[in-house]
């Protein structure tokens, strides 16, 4: 692992931009999965990239790794630029791809040593496996190994050459909320270690946790990027009144309008966002909108179900600026 | 980057030992090939020609020409005497019996006839009247031919016919080949081809599928170094089992190796080369690793039988022997099987060599591009 020495070498370098990614576009055929991104991540900081699923994370993770030939812009990752020096960027990168398999039929300890002899220079397989809590499992076979357990080689092998960036591909996906924290912790302690981190995930509860900035991700586009903190106070509102509003949808142009002027005319209530007939009241000042919002309702005769308050969240930041959900298809 | 090489070969040497069910068999089918063809059709008289003989005649003519045909127990032509004759050609027609031969009645008097020492040339020789099934047609023929030499036989003992001339079968090679000889060197020629064929497409389309080549790509490893330690891993695999089918052919069945060790190593690492480098074209052409079995199948299976494994090339008609033998696998079997049988040296296979050879280095540039790591 990287040295204390190093370590401090790398937090004083923070502030320096170690991954510049400048207006890179993707095409398939008629469909653009990445359109324009651009991006600056900073030496030793958590990058995440949020969005639903084919926002275009992983196309952009790829583009930067230098695993896609991006059809337009430019990605330079620790000064390299991927297409005139990809050699060298892989030098400096480690990388866990979104749901690879490894070799069912080798033991850990042989597919670390393996992907060890990739690079001109790596760490010693032991400590390594151990800091990734394998070490008891390295003579196992791979497909002997739990999901949680693959997660943290696949993490491992993106370590074996001591990278100075680590890309993680939804780390968490698909794993048990036991072994997502383990991973989480994981992923604190390399940050802590110096290690500059691109994270992809649609859990806005996991972006939250770990990262320094969040690039929130849309249909290929950077619709958002700050930290977790300004991103949910940009909605200007700390807290969110959420119902669902059964046969709003079935309701005439007129009725449906004079339901949102209702809505927004709530007291304190700074935004009114919805997406089919789920509405949400965002405000500074919960209960004195709650209140407002059972009173007017009740005097229009406004029927609603599955009422309930909460913090505002990213979910909220992503809601309130594409109108969609991010767990929705 | 050589360390790269050593562990990408090591772990690919390891994956073939750890996949039992694979190695078991990729080696049991040709094993069974060969056990099979070997020991119904190698080791000669698997042919049965069961022959009803009705005698109409009774006479003592008739019970020594009987005789006579019984006693050829060498022969695969099992004569019994019966009397009836509807219930014989019963017994052929639902195919217990292959032949019946019928002795009409009068025959003890011909016969008396034209061997009587004052026959007339104009004596006319008796007619046994020989039923067979004409759908049968090998055997058939088998069997016309058997109990013609047979009756030729009787009769010229009967006339006291004294032979001028006579042929004596000699090999030029003066080498005693059988059948299996011609096998074993087809079988193993047969398994280089479709474990590499399938082998490769099936397993380098499988990985890419799942991720496996992506993210090696990620890395500083270059295609060149897992290709080479494909490639050493599996010469060594194709290697073991090739001398695994060959001293089980010399142990078992006796097969001959004649020719050099060496050539035949040799000729098995050039017909490795050349299908691997099919396999590679077809793993980059499959889309999926589910079409990658269908393709290599489609390919594989009729070069099975075009080339020379189980049938000479000589013997196919003219119009297929053309394309059959700019096939590699013709030239595989043919090279195998000439340094096993005749012992041929490298001055006579040399064109044989060239031909895999320029298999091998076309179809790896074809390979290199259509290989894709996603």
């Amino acid at each position: 692992m990287t040295s204390a020495a190093e370590a401090i070498q790398n937090a004083s370098d923070s502030g320096q931009p170690i991954i510049e990614a400048d207006g890179l576009v993707k095409r398939y055929g008629a469909h653009t999965a990445v359109n324009g991104v651009r991006f600056t991540v900073m030496r030793g900081e958590v990058f995440g990239l949020l969005g639903p699923n084919g926002a275009g994370k992983t196309t952009t993770m790829e583009m930067i790794e230098g695993l896609r030939r991006p059809d337009g812009g430019v990605a330079n990752v620790a000064g390299f630029d991927t297409r005139k020096n990809l050699q060298k960027v892989k030098e400096v990168i480690g990388v866990q791809l979104q749901s690879t398999s490894m070799f069912d039929l080798l033991k850990v300890k042989e597919i670390v040593r393996m992907y060890a002899s990739f690079y001109p220079k790596s760490l010693p397989v032991e400590p390594l496996l151990e800091e990734m809590m394998l070490k008891e499992k390295m003579n196992d076979r791979v497909k002997h190994l739990s999901g949680g357990q693959k997660q943290r080689l696949a993490i491992a092998l993106a370590l074996v050459n001591d990278p100075q960036v680590v890309f993680l591909d939804e780390p968490t996906t698909g794993l048990d909320p036991q072994a997502r924290r383990t991973l989480w912790d994981i992923i604190l302690k390399l940050k802590k270690q110096g290690k500059t981190i691109v994270l992809s995930t649609h859990y806005m509860d996991e972006a939250h946790i770990l990262c320094d900035r969040i690039c929130l991700m849309d249909q290929g586009k950077v619709i958002a990027l700050d930290s977790p903190e300004r991103l949910v106070r940009s909605l200007q509102s700390d807290s969110a009144i959420e119902f669902r509003a059964s046969g709003y949808e079935s309701l005439p142009e007129a009725e449906r309008a004079g339901m949102v002027q209702l809505l927004q005319s709530v007291a304190e209530v700074k935004q009114v966002d919805m997406r089919k007939d789920v509405f949400i009241l965002y405000t500074d000042n919960l209960q004195a909108s709650l209140i407002d919002f059972i009173g007017k309702a009740g005097a229009a005769d406004l029927s609603y179900a599955e009422l309930q308050t909460r913090t505002a969240t990213l979910e909220d930041v992503f809601i309130h600026m594409t109108g969609r959900s991010l767990r929705e298809e | 980057m050589n360390f790269a090489y050593v562990q990408l070969t090591l772990a690919q040497l390891r994956i073939f030992a750890r996949n039992r069910q694979m190695l078991f068999f990729t080696l049991l089918f040709p094993l069974l090939l060969m056990i099979m063809l070997g020991s119904f059709v190698g080791q000669g008289g698997g042919v049965s020609l069961d022959t009803v003989i009705v005698d109409h005649d009774g006479t003592p003519q008739s019970q020594s020409l009987i005789a006579s045909l019984e006693f050829q127990s060498v022969s695969p032509l099992k004569a019994i005497a019966g009397s009836n004759e509807t219930q014989a050609l019963d017994a052929l027609k639902k195919g217990d019996k292959q032949f019946v031969i019928v002795i009409p009645k009068g025959y003890g008097e011909q016969i008396a006839a034209v061997s009587a020492p004052s026959a007339s040339s104009s004596a006319s020789a008796g007619k046994l009247a020989v039923y067979f099934d004409e759908t049968d047609a090998t055997r058939a023929n088998l069997g016309l031919a058997v109990i013609g030499q047979l009756v030729d036989g009787v009769s010229k003992k009967i006339t006291q016919y004294k032979p001028a001339v006579t042929i004596e079968g000699k090999g030029v090679r003066s080498l005693n080949l059988k059948y299996i000889d011609f096998l074993v060197p087809g079988i193993v020629a047969m398994m280089i081809m479709s474990n590499n064929l399938n082998g490769v497409a099936g397993q380098i389309s499988s990985w890419r599928e799942r991720g496996v080549l992506r993210r090696m790509q990620s890395t500083t490893l270059r295609a060149p170094t897992f290709i080479a330690a494909q490639i050493t891993a599996r010469l060594l695999l194709n290697g073991v089992q090739a001398l695994v089918l060959l001293l089980i052919g010399s142990l078992i069945f006796h097969t001959q190796v004649n020719g050099s060790w060496w050539l035949l190593i040799l000729f098995v690492v050039l017909g490795t080369l050349a299908f691997m480098a099919i396999g590679f074209i077809i793993a980059g052409l499959a889309k999926t690793p589910d079409s990658a079995g269908p393709i290599a199948g489609v390919i594989s299976f009729p070069l099975m039988f075009l080339g020379g494994v189980f049938f000479p090339i000589n013997s196919m008609p003219a119009a297929f022997q053309g394309v059959v033998k700019l096939l590699p696998i013709s030239h595989l079997s043919t090279a195998l099987r000439q340094v096993m049988n005749v012992g041929a040296g490298m001055s006579e296979l040399w064109p044989q060599a060239a031909l895999l050879g320029g298999w091998t280095i076309v179809a790896f540039i074809v390979a290199s591009f259509t290989f894709r790591w996603d």
